[in-house]
């Protein structure tokens, strides 16, 4: 709103911010983030460095604050968790990639690791119960702080025929609610959170490899943590970020510093992948059998879910088919492939609006 | 019954000279070490001690340095018993011969005075009853000269010295596969222990967790059982209500020239709380379904954008209901329509579907 104004310098940056936090740059810098942090994880976990860049984030965080807009929407109740979240994220991920630095350091050095001979067994009783114990008591005058100074938001008595606008899933499930945008319910609310769950309690099968165990490292296993860490980082918290700081009403995007105006116009005119073969490259009708008309879709994401995994048995991931065997392969590869077919589909609806690559709708099957 | 003497104690005292012959002798009951020779920890007991008189006294006597001492007592003992504790026939006489020995070196170097225990040992042995027949073995007899050695020092500071046989002294290692009757005492102990500990044994881990595990489950199945017949009854009755409470699907909403007189476009909400949204389109009038077809939010109507808009995910529809926007796969659903006396009455029990090719069935709509 302000920007249509005289802008300041402030509002400036505030646009150029907006801009930037649209979904497709947004996701893209995040992944580019990633990128070069896990490359030069050495420097940025520095604890020099990591400090510089934490406080330099809280203070952009709390600057950003004064903002109406933005502040709108941290204050509120239901969002202040996520905040946290962020903090602990981001120490949590600078520990863990410190100490694989530092271990990564001795063994190029030929040196003894950081756990070598750590012996880290205790007592349960009484080391364990007393940490516990205390925990417990800091959590509960923690909790209880919280609850009183922060009251649960109670709203209008709940109506049938009206939904809150923009109507949130708890915080913890925003980035489920987000594939919901992207996805048929079926996929996005039962299949994908399906083979996360599945996935994670399949990955120590999948992954025999007995580097890294006990001890954190970066360097020998950095294929499977930099899959990880985009599993985790990009499709999980920056999705919950995604729905927290940039959904606003209608589920429409909004810059941090946006106004959160009901009426704002976004022209999303959906296309389908059948539409794209049929109409704009082979210039004519839509088939009328659903099967031939959907047959452009099927044939893609039976490539990809099929011919994707021999080709890359046969070409990038050769190494890791002669290391880890045909099954593992087959449940390693059908589950990364989801899991990159959840970006794909998101850059597709960013940038050409493409809804569904099968849409069946006569009987509920889209893709 | 005869009465015997029988060793009730046995111990060591200070200077033994780790030269084996009592573990030889009687290995039950002394277990030479590096640098001692203990007695056996189930050699302390006087049950243990008295079945082995025999060959404790022989270790003593044959101990080099004499420091193994003893005492005795009369113990009325059965004919077998004694037959076993003594050897067939010469029961008797090995005390005797204990008594005789120790009696017979003090007397023959009496020059010097005995080691400060030997008395002891000497009157102890003296209480046996007198058959004085045998004598020890003579020293000469060991052509080893390390144990001539040994047995002159022994001699030389005015003890007894005398040396048997080595015996086997192995014992088998697995005491419960032989004949208990010959047996140490405490294996034959052991076996009795085992034996009781068969007959009454603890529960292994798995069969506590089976017998947790039925248990558990036979409870809660009792109790689902118990409670089954007793709130049964009563659960089927409330599921089963004898009058049901539902709206009635068929809802007037109006006059059919109140719809009519809309613009082309427009979108009534007056019966929104009833699940209805009217619509104008340029040739008919319809009602549709307000639930989202993608997730079951409740879309809302913005009239300036002319569209309806989902705040769950985004899905948009226009005016008539078809979906544009968003993730939801297919149009809102529309109620069938019929005029009552020039009132138009919607049944929501009755739905229109698009992508079936149902919106033009007569029904789904009002031709204008």
């Amino acid at each position: 709103m302000h920007y249509l104004l005289a802008e300041s310098g402030v509002d400036r940056i505030k646009h150029a911010i907006n801009v930037i936090c649209e979904p497709a740059p947004f996701f893209v810098l995040s992944c580019v983030a990633l990128g070069v942090f896990l490359i030069g994880y050495r420097f940025w976990t520095k604890p020099v460095v990591a400090a510089i860049f934490g406080g330099g984030a809280v203070l952009f965080y709390a600057l950003s604050a004064l903002d109406p807009n933005f502040f709108l929407i941290i204050a509120k109740p239901d969002n202040v968790p996520i905040s946290m979240m962020m903090l602990l994220v981001g120490f949590f991920t600078w520990l863990a990639f410190r100490q694989a630095a530092i271990n990564d350091a001795r063994l190029e050095k030929g040196e003894p690791l950081l756990e070598a001979g750590a012996d880290d067994k205790v007592l349960v009783w009484p080391d364990l119960v007393y940490t516990e114990f205390i925990a417990l008591i800091l959590c509960t005058a923690f909790l209880i702080v919280w609850a009183i100074y922060l009251r649960a938001p109670l709203e209008q008595p709940a109506d049938p025929s009206v939904a809150p606008n923009p109507a949130k899933a708890p915080w913890y499930f925003l980035g489920l609610q987000e594939l919901l945008v992207y996805f048929d319910p079926w996929i996005a609310g039962v299949l994908l959170p399906g083979l996360i769950i599945l996935g994670l309690v399949a990955l120590p099968y999948i992954d025999k490899n007995p580097r890294g165990n006990g001890y954190y490292t970066f360097k020998e296993r950095w294929f499977v943590i930099t899959t990880y860490m985009f599993g985790w980082v990009v499709l999980w918290v920056v999705l919950i970020v995604f729905g927290t700081f940039l959904r606003g009403p209608n589920w429409i995007f909004f810059g941090p510093y946006e106004f959160w105006d009901a009426h704002k116009l976004a022209a999303l005119l959906n296309i389908q992948f059948r539409d794209i073969v049929w109409i704009q490259a082979l210039g004519r009708g839509l088939p009328g059998h659903w099967l031939v008309r959907e047959a452009p879709g099927l044939a893609f994401i039976g490539f990809w879910f099929t011919g994707l995994p021999f080709l890359l048995a046969w070409t990038v991931m050769r190494k890791v088919y002669r290391q880890i065997g045909f099954i593992r392969y087959v449940i390693a590869v059908q589950l990364l492939l989801w899991m990159f077919l959840v970006p794909l589909k998101m850059a597709f609806r960013w940038t050409i609006n493409l809804q569904y690559f099968v849409a069946i709708t006569e009987f509920f099957f889209n893709i | 019954m005869p009465t015997k003497e029988l060793v009730t104690k046995v111990w060591i005292d200070p200077g033994c000279i780790v030269c084996d012959a009592c573990e030889n002798t009687c290995p039950e009951v002394f277990e030479v070490t590096d640098d001692t020779c203990i007695i056996r920890p189930a050699a302390l007991a006087t049950a243990f001690t008295k079945p082995l008189t025999k060959t404790i006294i022989e270790a003593a006597q044959e101990c080099p340095v004499d420091v193994i001492k003893y005492e005795t007592a009369a113990v009325e003992v059965s004919e077998e018993e004694a037959a076993k504790i003594f050897g067939e026939g010469e029961s008797a006489p090995a005390i005797a011969a204990a008594g005789a020995s120790a009696s017979a070196e003090h007397a023959a170097p009496a020059a010097k005075p005995a080691p400060a225990a030997k008395p002891a040992a000497a009157a102890v042995a003296a209480e046996a009853p007198a058959a004085r027949s045998h004598a020890p073995v003579a020293p000469a007899d060991i052509g080893d000269p390390n144990v001539q050695a040994l047995l002159r020092a022994a001699t030389a500071r005015g003890g007894q010295a005398g040396i048997s046989k080595a015996r086997g002294g192995v014992i088998s290692a697995d005491p419960l596969r032989t004949d208990p009757d010959n047996l140490p005492p405490d294996a034959r102990f052991a076996k009795t222990l085992l034996a009781a500990q068969k007959t009454k044994k603890d529960p292994t881990r798995r069969e506590a967790i089976t017998f947790g595990t039925v248990a558990m489950v036979g409870g809660w199945a009792a109790f689902a059982a118990a409670t089954g017949i007793v709130v049964g009854p009563a659960g089927l009755s409330f599921s089963m209500p004898r009058a049901l409470e539902e709206p009635d699907p068929r809802v007037r909403v109006g006059p059919l020239s109140q719809f009519i007189e809309m613009k082309p476009g427009d979108v009534n909400e007056d019966y929104k709380p009833k699940g209805i949204w009217m619509i104008r389109e340029e040739d008919r009038v319809a009602a549709l379904n307000i639930i989202c077809t993608h997730l079951g939010c409740i879309p809302n109507w913005l009239p300036n954008d002319r569209k309806f808009l989902c705040p769950c995910h985004g899905s948009g529809y226009y005016f008539t209901g078809v979906n544009f926007q968003g993730p939801t796969p297919r149009p809102l659903e529309r109620f069938r329509v019929t005029v009552e006396d020039g009132i138009v009455v919607v049944d929501k029990s009755k739905k229109f579907q698009h992508e079936l090719g149902q919106w033009e069935m007569p029904e789904s709509h009002l031709a204008v």
